[in-house]
This record gives C-alpha cells, structure tokens and sequence, in this order.
C-alpha cells in the first residue's frame, strides 16, 4: 500500500504543477504602450520586451538587441499580450512592468480610463508601475528608445525616472495614486510627461534653468528619450500639461509626496546679470490647514517650511558675511516661489477647477460623515472659490562649505 | 530473569546452565570442557594446578585472547603457590574477587574477561577479573570537533569511557548501573546518571525499555538505539548519540541519562529534545556573543539545507515576479541553453552531491583526494561548460549542501538531507503552497514527536523551566535552572 | 482528549490570537467597507464593544460549572436536548465558516498566486495540509502556534512598518465615513465576526489550570482586535474609501504594493508564506474545533476520526458555490447578521436560566 501511495505521489507531481512555468519562457515586458486605433475599444498595445542575454556574462548573445519591441491591438493590455504571443515565443509577463506609456491623444480621450482599469483587475500589473503620457504615439516612444550606456531597459527608465522624480522634474505618478485620486473624484493626478521628438529651443526663454517640457529641454548628445514636467488628469482624463517648474511647486505644497533636494536659480537679487543657484530642501511637510465655510469662501492657508542652501553666486556679492544681504537674498527667493506658485493655483483654479495638491485631504476633517463631503464639491464648489494663501518660511539659510568666495580683482592681479 | 523464559536454546543447554557447581573438581572440568568446546576451541585455556595453603587441587579456567597473562602469573598463581591465607579470596592479590555457583555466572564472567578458579570439594567457583580486551587509546574526537573545549573522545572501552567521564564530574552521587542485555551473547549496556538529580520514572522507564529488548545480540550502541527507540519508522531522531565525554557529563549534570556500551566509542543521551541536535559543546565554551553567533549561523545553515533549493524551485518555477529584474534576467540568461527543467536539474545536482558524499565516505582513505578532485570538475566545471546544468543551480546546491555540514550531528543531518528532497518535490508541485504547507506538516510532526515523554520542543513550547538554552543561550550566570521537562529533583542549579 | 497539561496561557495566547487576527487579511474590511466606507475601521471596535460583554459572561459561566466545555455547560445549564441544539448551532456556525472561508482563503491564493491551477486541485491540497495537521491534535497545535507566532507577528508588523509611507491619516476622514448610524448597524450585524472565540471555549479545559485558558484568551482577544483595527485602519487610509470598496482582497494588494528599498520590489511572495503558514494554522484550529464540538454533542469519545469526513464535507461545501464573489456578499453576510444576534444574546439567556436555576451562588 506504502508504495502505491509513494507512485501516486509521484505521478502527482510529474502532472500536477499547473502554475508551473520555467523562466526562460518568459517574456519579461519592462514598458506598456497605449495607443488610439481607429476603431472604438480597440488600442495598439507596444511591448517592450528585455532580452536576459543582453548584459550578462553569459557567453554569446552579446550581438542580439537589448529589447524586443512589438505592437498588438488588442481590447486591453491582457488580452493584447495573449495576442502578442501569436509571434513572441515567449509567455509575457507583466511582472517586472515599470511604466505604461499612454500617447497625448489616448490621454486626452475618454477611452484612456477604460484602458488602464484593467490593471487594478490583474495581480500581474503592480500599483508601483508609473503612469507616463507621451507627446507622440506610445509605440513611436517606445521605439526610439536607445539608451547609450545602459543595457538594461527596465535600469534605464528606473533611473531616470527616479533622478528626475528626487529633483522635482517629474511628478511621482504611481498607478496607486492616479486610482486614488480619480476614484477619490477631488483634485488632480499629474502623470510623467515624456517624449522623443526634441524641439527647437524656445526663444523667449527667461533663463530660469526649468521652465521647460519634455521635448523642449536643449541637449546634446545622449538619447533623445526625455522625461520632463507632468500631465495633467482631472476625472482620468488628461486636460493639460505643467512644466517642470511647476511639477516642483506641486512636489513642495504636497504633503503626501516625498521629495529630496531641489536645485533652483533665481537672478541675483543686487546684481541682476547674474543668477544665483540653491538648493530647496523641505526638512518638514507643508501645513495646511482649510477653514471650510459652506457660504462663503473657503479659507486654505499654506505654510512651507524650507532650507535654502545658496550653492553658486557668480556675482562674487559676499552675501554669507552680510546679513543685510542675505536677508534680501532670502527674501528675493521667497518672493520668486511666492509668485510663482500664486501663478500656478490660479491657473489651477480657473482653468482646471481643481488642485494638483491632494488639498482636498485636508477639508475632509471639516465634515462629519462622507455624502455630507461629497455633497459639499471639492471639485466645483470649495476649491474653484476658494481664498489660498501660500507662505514660505525660511528655517535655515545655509551658504556650503565656504563662507567667503575668493575675491576675483585680487586673483586677477 | 528474561534468560530463563526464552525458547531458543535446547533444553539441555538450559539445563547445563542451570546447574549448581559440582563440589568434586574432576566433575567442574568435565562440564566447563564440555560448556566452552574445549577440544575445538583453541583460545579457552584451563590449567590445573595445587594450592599451596591446603594443598587441594584447583583448576582455573580463562579466554586466553581476552586476559592478562602475566597478571593471572603474578597475582593468581604465583600466590597460590606461594602464599598463605584463610581463604581463597585472601591468597589471591586480585582486586575483584567473586564467588559463584552456579554455571550460569561462570559462562558470563568467563566471556567478559574473568578467570575462574574452581577448588576441589568446594561447592563454588572464584570469579577474578583478569580482563584486558584491546581497545584504541583514547584519541581526538573527529566526528565533532571542536577549537575551544576538551578534544578527548570515547573509545571503544567502558572502563576508559568511564573514567573520561568521572574525569569531567566528580560526584558521588555519579551512579553507573549496569543491565545485561542480549540471550546468545550477553552483554552489559551501562547507564549512568547523577543519583539526586535523575528523575525516576524516566529512569525506570529506560531500564524497562532496556530488559524488554527481545534479542540474541545487542552488540552496541548503535543497534541498542534503535532497539530502544518509540518510533523505528519516524525521521525524527529520539536520542542523541555523541563522543564527546564533556558533553555527556554535561547532560548528566542538568540530570539526563547516559548510555554507554563497552564496544562503542560514543555514548547515548536521553531524552533529548530538538535542541540537543541543534546544539553544539563549543557553544557553551565559546563566550555569550561568540556562542549565540555561532548559533545564529547555525540557524541559518539549518534553514539553508533544508529549504534553499526547495525554494528556488518554488520561486524560479511560480513566483519568478518575486526576483528582482536584474537577478531575474541573470538567472534566466544563464538558463536558456540547459535542456532540463529547472527541478530536474536541482534534483540532478542534489542527487550528485549526495553520491559525492557518500562515496567520499566509503573510500579507502588513500582515494579520498581523488574524490575531490572528479567530484568538482565534473560538478563544478564540465556540467556547467557542457550547458548541462546552469551555474546558479551549482551555487544553490553547493550552498545547501555546505550548509548540512554545520548540523554535524549524524541522525538530524539525515533528517534534514532527507528532507530536503520532500521539500524540493513539494515547492516544485505547488510553489510556496506546497512548501507552506510540506513545511508546516514536517513542523508539526516534529512538535509531536517525544522522547522519552518530553515533548520536543520543549521547553520552547510547551513551556518550562529552565535556563532557555534554546535557539540562544544566556549568560552562564543566568542559568540557574536545570531543565524542568525531565522533572529532575533538584530544579535549581545555582542561586 | 489529550492534557497532559502542557498547555499554557501562552499557547492558548497564539491559538486564539492567530485564529482571530486573521480576520484582518481577509476579504471581511471590503465586505464592511461597501457600507461604511472609510469608517470601516470602527466597525470591529464596536462589534467587540457589543459582544464582549456576553462573552464575558460566558466565561463567567464557564468559571462557575467547572470542569465543563461550551458544549457540557449548554447541557448542564440548559437540559440535555436544548443544549445539544445549541451546541448543534454552534457546530453549524463552524461549519458554514469552515465552506466560506477556505472558498475565500482558496479564492485568495489562486487569484494572486496560482491563476491556472483548478480550484479543485488546490483545495484537495488546502484541506489536506489542515487534516493532517488537525490530525497531531490540539496540543501539536498548541506548540506550533507559540512557536510560529513571532516570525508571523514579526512579518505582520514589517508589513505595517512597510506601507507606513504610503498611509495618509487624512483619509479617515470625515470620521464617520458613510455616516454614524451606518457604523453603529454595521457594528451590530458583523459582531458575529469575534463569534469565532465563543467556538475556542470548547477548548476550557485543554490548559493545565484553566484560569491560563481564561488568561490566554481575552488577552489574545484584545490583542486580536487591536490587530484587526490597526490593518483595517491601514486599508482605509492607503486606499481611500473608494478603493477599498473595489478591492476584494486588501492585503495581498498592501503586499504587493510595498517594496523593500529599490533592489525588492515584489516581495509579496515572503508575506505570503507566512500568511499562509497562519491561515494553514487558522483552518487547522477551526476544524479541529468544529470536530470537537461535535464530538462533545453526540458523546464521541475521541472526535479525532470526525475530522476526515468534515474535511470532506468542507471541500464539497467551498467547491459548491461557483461565483466566490456571491458567496462572499451574499450569504456570508446574511449569515453574519443572523449570527451576531444569536452571539449576543444566548450567553445572557444561559446566565438568566442558571441565575434563576440558582446554581450561580455556590
């Protein structure tokens, strides 16, 4: 009897193993590309797919593309995979996806929450993924894709997406966020705002090193693949685009997100030929505090609290030693930030009707129960109306390492 | 005694055995010729001779191979030719003397190194013990070696076993009984245990256990074991076996039991718990720190052997989205040229490390280094450069297999071995489900096993006083308890 | 039944905090949340607020007949007949909870784990693993409860630890979610979900003293419930009330949302086994309680053979049902509701009758 158990068990196992599935049949897709076809429901679906022999040491393999890039159409993205395999050998898998890339006319449709509702069904598609709009069409991004020095794709994106997200270019435009908000049906979501197409410079530029898009970024050399400033979704639905600049403002009067050092320049306030650079460091999230009022205007009030450490003055004004000095230089960059950020809530208010801040947070404490909160309106009511008041209080002002710069006239004789 | 109600022997030898002694010496002689074969068996020396003190005659009978000549020269016969004395016992310069009458005792003293001297018209026969069986000097324990602590081992002699011991724990109260075991050939099985410490019922039920051992020969240690072991069929060791005297004595010190044999170089120890096999001597010679560490390692090195290929199958096989993309595509680089599915090449290496293992064991020692060199090349190098096997697959499997060094107690290493090959079928059948859950099964039937009534995890769970020597010990300051899960009679150590 | 008194307020501690805490990984906060929204964390408190006191009483009882488990104690209070009945209801709870929730736990590891495997295959395998276990009996259980419970603690609290960054206290605001009388029903109708320690009080006399069962017990309850409201806390103020609703599974979806540092990034599998290491013990403590209190009714002397055929029948009851989502809303929650009042009130009706009986005084 011990034995004919044993040989069951053994037949089990050489069976059994439904799930079961070896690695190298798999295909690992490390990008998702959406975009519009001409039929209704119907999308073309571009996988980027990593090739493991493709930077290790294993040997051969060394002559073969770094990714495989195919394009489906599909209904949506799972079904689009079962497609590809009519022609990738491998099974796909979703697992290790970083971003899904949406084009600008996907984005801006009312399809492009349809497409991307799927993922909250699939265990495969992961909250982390990052949600990016390209200028182009998704599958031309994906296509121009040709990092230099990096061999790995999914290394690629991971990095610059993550240097561009710890210096404020790009918003933290995670899947799990983009479902809180558009469910939570207040505010605004920014996806990562991308593109391969390099644009003229702009002419009439300030000199204000990020007031820029992607595409608009003057560069030389590397790949043309730029992620820069955010897209923005009000209700799921792309309605416009900010600026890197802009994006840092959202990152420093957000308290949910987290954000490194920011660097910035401002024109020497003493000496307007010359800019001078800094760093923006938050040591302690914005306060906000909302005085909700259901007549009449709500009241936001805003205190930013940050470290300015002053990195380069070309001017050679010897402001760390002169405390009447870097006072006006402190103020000057308040001020700066102060208008700027003026700017953007009321664009955010009249254009947008509604925040890229996840404000509406913070009015929640104001009602007692949720049709009370849903009643009152963040979206039309409270913040379109509402009285914002932004302040930047400086903690600390820092100059580096030198207190003194070198004194130029003496070097030069 | 068990030795009167067997059925084996024919009723005649029964008989002969039962016989009292002769008091005519002519008689003696013609039964212990008869007894011992002595015209076929060459070894069994008898020689007559004429005591000096009352001039009557007397025979002495012995196993030649098994005695000290010149002892039985100098102490026995040169004084019996030459000495005066009331009695028998009081001629001889033996230290042991025995009187018996009955042919029973004889033919056991005889086997276990005794000379008899029977005295003509004296009813009894003087059992004195001459004994001197060949046995190893002690030597450096190889199977558990330690760097800090004593490095004696057992031998393959009692009185030598003995003496290491007491050598560690002078006690008065250090008891050594002894029962004989065995119908055709009897031998003795020792146990010894710290009498104001050892729990009775515990000790009761080992001699018990002892006496019901149903058998012609009980040669050693090793076979008593699994004669006296609860569940013969269990992968779960019930009694840890060791050479080492240091750590017998200090198991007999918390009030546990040891078994020793007289044709074993080690000892056993009961009851035991898991721990026991986790543990290592060095452990308590290391100080706090270094012993935990080494324990820690330990710990790890368990988990290794018994589940690192396991789950690697498990994972590379159903949750490859768990391997971070890097490692992941690494891995699967490496694997795209092998023809196996990734189980069966774990179970191809695993099955080769074990062949090397065991092999390696059985040569004769002057092939041992070849068996190095064949096993890695052929492992390490041509199976990976012929793409047979991928490279990952030989560093799991070298990991795991290092790792089932480090538990160096001889039964829980064939535990975890074993295992591992249930665990690798598990995870590869049903990912981390059937791990989960081959795991949690092997966990409890582990909880359930008991040695000797002492459930084996404790006394983690269930809980009892003690000094906590579990996964880590404590300072040996704090540990003034002695294990209460043997219920010894005195509790407290020290304090 | 086996005492050899080796269990102690410290086993009986995990059994009950293990067989409790689990609550919080389930899909029962989703079930509460498509009321309640992001009030669903008060949910529990008030439920335990609510039974308390009748499980309170019910060790009361228990200290007073001494020496008998639930089942015996119904019989002694109550007659023989009824109180079969009312262990016979005790028994059907167990039973309705052992087919809804291993379809649910099953639903869990097949749809986030095993997407190909057949339901079928996999519960064999599920229920197998919890027979044999339940088969070592209960103090096995006892050891490797106490055993297990830190490192499934300890992974408890990393993923706390974990999502800590992406939680947004904010979000349990408006305080009373969907609205206070919402919570209040709410916490009355899912009071059954502690309905579960009434069912550890069979177990009265497995401890060496029973004042360590007793001990054991409401620490693990209190415990047990500050774990369900941390995690549901969790739930609410990471998903936000909208998509808590959506999300049939919580905490396999807080599992797969954490990472560690940059280089782990779908670590879900780790907290998996351990979470499957505690539902294997959860369904091995339910089941081998369900046969023990069927074995007290109909006087089995050992009740260790019940346990093939009720693993049998828990099989047959979780394929059954096809559409796990309606088994899940639908009648678990009728049956909730039905049971929380039972829960509530028949412990203060055994108190009356021996009250009036008075067999309390001596």
């Amino acid at each position: 009897m011990k034995k004919y158990w044993l040989l069951m068990i053994f037949i089990l196992f050489l069976t059994g193993c439904y799930d079961r599935i070896e690695l190298e049949q798999q295909a690992y897709v490390i990008i998702i590309g959406v975009d519009k076809t001409d039929r209704e429901g119907i999308y073309e679906y571009t996988f980027q797919i990593a090739n493991p022999e493709v930077g290790t040491s294993a040997n051969g393999g060394s002559s073969e593309p770094a990714t495989e890039i195919v394009s489906v159409e599909g209904g949506d993205i799972l079904s689009a995979t079962n497609t590809a395999n009519a022609f990738v050998a491998k099974r796909m898998t979703l697992d290790h996806t970083k971003a899904i890339v949406a084009s600008e006319e996907l984005a801006r449709s009312d399809d492009f929450m349809r497409v991307i509702q799927v993922a909250t069904r699939s265990p495969q598609l992961r909250r982390t993924i990052q949600l990016i709009v390209s200028k182009e069409r998704a599958s031309e991004f994906v296509n121009n894709f040709e990092p230099l020095i990096e061999k790995r794709p999914h290394k690629f994106y991971q990095f610059l997406l993550q240097s561009g997200q710890e210096i404020g270019f790009v918003p933290d435009a995670t899947l799990h966020r983009f479902f809180q908000i558009t469910e939570g049906d207040a505010d605004l979501f920014l996806g990562i705002y991308t593109t391969t197409i390099l644009e003229e410079v702009k002419k009439n530029h300030d000199g204000v090193e990020d007031d820029y898009i992607a595409g608009e970024v003057p560069q030389q050399g590397g790949t043309s693949t730029q992620f820069m400033g955010s897209a923005v979704f009000k209700e799921g639905k792309m309605i416009d685009t900010l600026t890197g600049e802009e994006t840092r403002i959202t990152y420093m009067l957000d308290p949910t997100v987290d954000m490194e050092n920011i660097m910035a320049t401002i024109k020497d306030p003493l000496d307007p030929n010359f800019l001078i650079s800094y760093q923006y460091r938050q040591k302690k999230k914005p306060k906000i505090s909302v005085d909700y009022h259901p007549d009449k205007p709500t009241k936001i009030n805003v205190d930013v609290y940050f470290v300015l450490e002053v990195v380069a003055i070309p001017s050679l004004i010897p402001y760390p030693s002169d405390t009447e000095k870097a006072e006006k230089l402190q103020q000057a960059v308040i001020d700066t930030l102060t208008e700027k950020t003026d700017e953007l809530i009321k664009k955010s208010q009249t254009e947008y009707e509604s925040d890229p801040f996840y404000w509406s947070l913070y009015v929640r404490s104001a009602f007692k129960d949720i049709p009370e909160y849903e009643k009152a309106d963040w979206h039309k009511k409270i913040y379109p109306n509402a009285e914002i008041d932004v302040h930047f209080h400086v903690q600390a002002l820092e100059f580096g390492k030198t207190i003194k710069d070198f004194d130029l006239r003496n070097v030069r004789d | 005694m068990r030795f009167f109600q067997n059925k084996k022997p024919t009723k005649k030898e029964k008989e002969d055995q039962k016989l009292p002694i002769h008091p005519t010496l002519t008689e003696n002689i013609d039964k212990m010729k008869q007894l011992f074969s002595y015209d076929i068996n060459k070894d069994f020396s008898m020689r007559t001779l004429t005591i000096q003190q009352d001039q009557k005659k007397g025979c002495l009978f012995y196993y030649g191979s098994i005695v000290d000549g010149a002892m039985i020269n100098e102490h026995i016969i040169k004084p019996l030719f030459e000495n005066k004395g009331d009695s028998i016992k009081n001629i001889v310069t033996i230290e042991n003397v025995e009187e018996t009458t009955e042919f029973k005792t004889v033919i056991q003293n005889i086997n276990s190194g005794k000379a008899m001297l029977f005295v003509d018209g004296e009813g009894i026969a003087y059992a004195m013990d001459v004994a001197k069986f060949e046995h190893r000097n002690v030597a450096k324990s190889e199977n558990e070696s330690v760097i800090k602590g004593p490095q004696d081992a057992f031998t393959e002699s009692l009185n030598v076993n003995l003496s290491l011991i007491r050598k560690q724990l002078h006690s008065k109260h250090l008891i050594n009984e002894g029962i004989q075991i065995g119908e055709k050939s009897v031998s003795e099985v020792n146990i010894l245990y710290v009498k104001d410490l050892v729990n009775d019922d515990i000790l009761n039920n080992i001699k018990e256990r002892i006496n019901d051992i149903n058998a012609d020969t009980v040669r050693n240690l090793e076979v008593l074991e699994q004669y006296l072991e609860e569940r013969p069929y269990s992968l779960i060791p019930t009694m840890l076996y060791t050479e080492k005297p240091d750590r017998a004595a200090s198991y007999l010190e918390d009030g546990f039991i040891v078994l020793l044999m007289d044709s074993s170089s080690a000892c056993l120890i009961v009851p035991v718990t898991f721990w026991s096999f986790f543990h290592s001597p060095e452990d308590r010679y290391l100080r706090f720190l270094y012993g935990n560490a080494s324990r820690i390692i330990r710990l790890c090195c368990f988990f290794l052997t018994s589940l690192v290929s396991a789950t690697f199958v498990a994972i590379t096989n159903f949750h490859s989205e768990m391997i971070p993309p890097d490692l992941l595509l690494a891995i699967t680089a490496s694997r795209e040229r092998v023809p196996f599915p990734l189980i069966i090449e774990i179970l191809l290496m695993e099955l080769a490390f074990e062949i090397i293992r065991e092999a390696g064991l059985r040569i004769p020692n002057p092939l041992g280094p070849t068996i190095g060199i064949v096993g890695a090349l052929i492992l390490g190098q041509a199976a990976v450069e012929a793409n047979i096997i991928s490279p990952i697959i030989v560093i799991v499997v070298a990991l795991s297999g290092l790792s089932s060094f480090a538990l160096s107690e001889v039964n829980i290493n064939f535990t975890v071995r074993l295992m591992r090959f249930i665990f690798i079928i598990a995870g590869g059948f049903f990912g981390m489900l059937g791990l989960t859950g081959a795991f949690l099964l092997f966990f409890m039937y582990t909880a359930s096993v008991r040695s000797f009534g002492v459930p084996f995890f404790s006394p983690m769970s269930p809980h009892f006083i003690s000094s906590n020597d579990t996964i880590f010990r404590s300072t040996i300051q704090k540990e003034k308890y002695r294990p209460d899960y043997i219920k010894p009679k005195d509790i407290q150590k020290k304090g | 039944m086996q005492n050899n008194g080796f269990l102690k307020t410290r086993e009986i501690f995990a059994i009950a905090l293990i067989f409790v805490s689990l609550k919080a990984t389930d899909s029962t906060p989703t079930l509460i949340a498509q009321k309640t929204q992001n009030a669903t964390w008060m949910v529990p408190i008030i439920s335990f607020l609510l039974i308390l006191p009748s499980f309170l009483l019910m060790i009361y009882l228990l200290k007073k007949y001494n020496d008998k488990n639930l089942v015996e104690l119904f019989e002694a209070v109550t007659g023989k007949w009824i109180g079969k009945l009312l262990g016979l209801v005790i028994f059907l709870f167990c039973m309705s909870a052992l087919m809804f929730e291993s379809r649910n736990y099953i639903d869990q590891i097949k749809v986030l784990y095993f997407h190909n495997s057949p339901m079928e295959i996999m519960f064999f395998l599920f229920i197998g693993v919890v027979f044999f276990g339940a088969k070592k009996g209960i103090e096995v259980i006892g050891f490797t409860a106490w055993i297990s419970f830190p490192i499934i603690q300890f992974t408890a609290i990393l993923v706390i630890v974990l999502i800590s960054g992406e939680v947004i206290i904010q979000r349990a605001f408006p305080i009373f979610g969907s609205g206070l009388e919402q919570v209040l029903t709410q916490g009355y109708s899912k009071a059954a979900i502690f309905g579960e320690l009434f069912v550890l009080l069979i177990a009265y006399n497995a401890t060496k003293e029973s004042r360590m069962f007793r001990k054991g017990l409401l620490l693990a309850a209190f415990v047990g419930l500050i774990e369900i409201v941390v995690f549901y806390f969790v739930y609410i103020t990471v998903f936000d009330y909208n998509s808590i609703q959506k999300a049939a599974f919580p905490f396999h979806d807080i599992t797969q949302f954490i990472s560690f540092g940059n280089f782990f990034t779908n670590i879900e599998t780790v907290f998996m086994i351990f979470w499957l290491f505690a539902a294997f013990l959860k369904f091995i403590i339910l089941i081998y309680f369900t046969a023990w209190i069927f074995g007290t009714i109909f006087n089995l002397k050992s009740f260790e053979p019940i346990l093939l055929p009720i693993s049998l029948l828990t099989i047959l009851g979780g394929i059954l049902p096809f559409n796990s989502g309606l088994t899940e809303l639908v009648y678990h929650e009728r049956l909730l509701a039905w049971l929380s009042l039972f829960f509530i009130a028949f412990p203060i009706v055994l108190w009356l009758i021996a009250w009036k009986k008075g067999e309390l005084k001596a």
